[in-house]
């Protein structure tokens, strides 16, 4: 079982201004899940109108996908710096 | 494997070879069984043992002016690079017939449908041995390698 990332390093400056945030994402699956409860009356909604289409297979891999890709995330790290720009991103 | 011992045994049994060239038959068989075996491990290992595609860009007014000019510095987990080829098998057919199609246009022959989650383990485990290193005439440097 991969470990989705806790944190997200984003340091960005440009000739003049620049900004650098810590994205707590460990804070924003909580909002997440609940996004998702809000929504599951939408998707209950939509389960018995797209289940006949073929569609629920690819839905639950694309949703499982997603979240594969994104747990796998952990450790990524891009880093551009020239003279007068720098671009830093990094997942905790 | 089975398959090609019990062929030799049957040729032995229909007196085609000798015991003698059928036992060698065998031997050579067992050898180049594990063999493979050894390969397909190792190539396993080291796909585990590598952790991170690293790519490294550095500009040549970089190094000649000690820390100015632009440079480049990715490191991507291998783990991403698979969920990623992963979700690749998911695109609608219409979508791989124009990424096919944009890849042809471009010159590469590739067929997107032909890509299997087996080929990409083989590639993956391939990319585990990958090592591109290129300098420029001014001094720009590219490394592109898994750690």
């Amino acid at each position: 079982m991969k470990r989705p990332p806790m944190l997200m390093h984003v340091k960005i400056r440009g000739e003049r201004r620049g900004f650098v945030l810590w994205l707590p994402i460990f804070l924003l699956l909580p909002l997440a899940l609940a996004v998702f409860i809000i929504l599951s009356p939408l998707i209950l909604i939509s389960i018995p109108v797209f289940w006949p289409r073929g569609w629920r297979k690819r839905a639950l891999h694309i949703f499982g996908a997603a979240f594969e890709v994104f747990s796998s995330m952990r450790g990524l790290k891009v880093d551009v710096q020239g003279d007068h720009h720098c671009i830093y991103i990094s997942a905790i | 494997m089975a398959e090609n011992k019990k062929r030799v045994l049957e040729m032995l049994a229909q007196n085609k070879i000798s015991t003698d060239e059928a036992y060698r038959l065998l031997s050579a068989l067992e050898t180049e069984g594990s063999t493979s075996e050894d390969t397909v491990k190792s190539g396993t290992a080291a796909s585990m043992k590598s952790k991170y595609l690293r790519v490294c860009i550095l500009s040549g007014s970089e190094r000649e002016h000690g820390g100015k000019g632009d440079r480049v510095n990715v490191r991507v987990p291998m783990t991403l690079i698979r969920s990623g080829m992963k979700f690749t098998s998911l695109l609608p057919p219409e979508a791989r017939d124009k990424v096919t199609g944009a890849l042809h246009e471009k010159g590469i022959d590739f067929d997107m449908r032909n890509l299997k989650p087996e080929d990409m383990d083989e590639l993956l485990e391939a990319l585990s041995e990958l090592e591109v290193d290129v300098a420029g005439s001014d001094g720009e440097t590219v490394k592109v390698f898994v750690e």
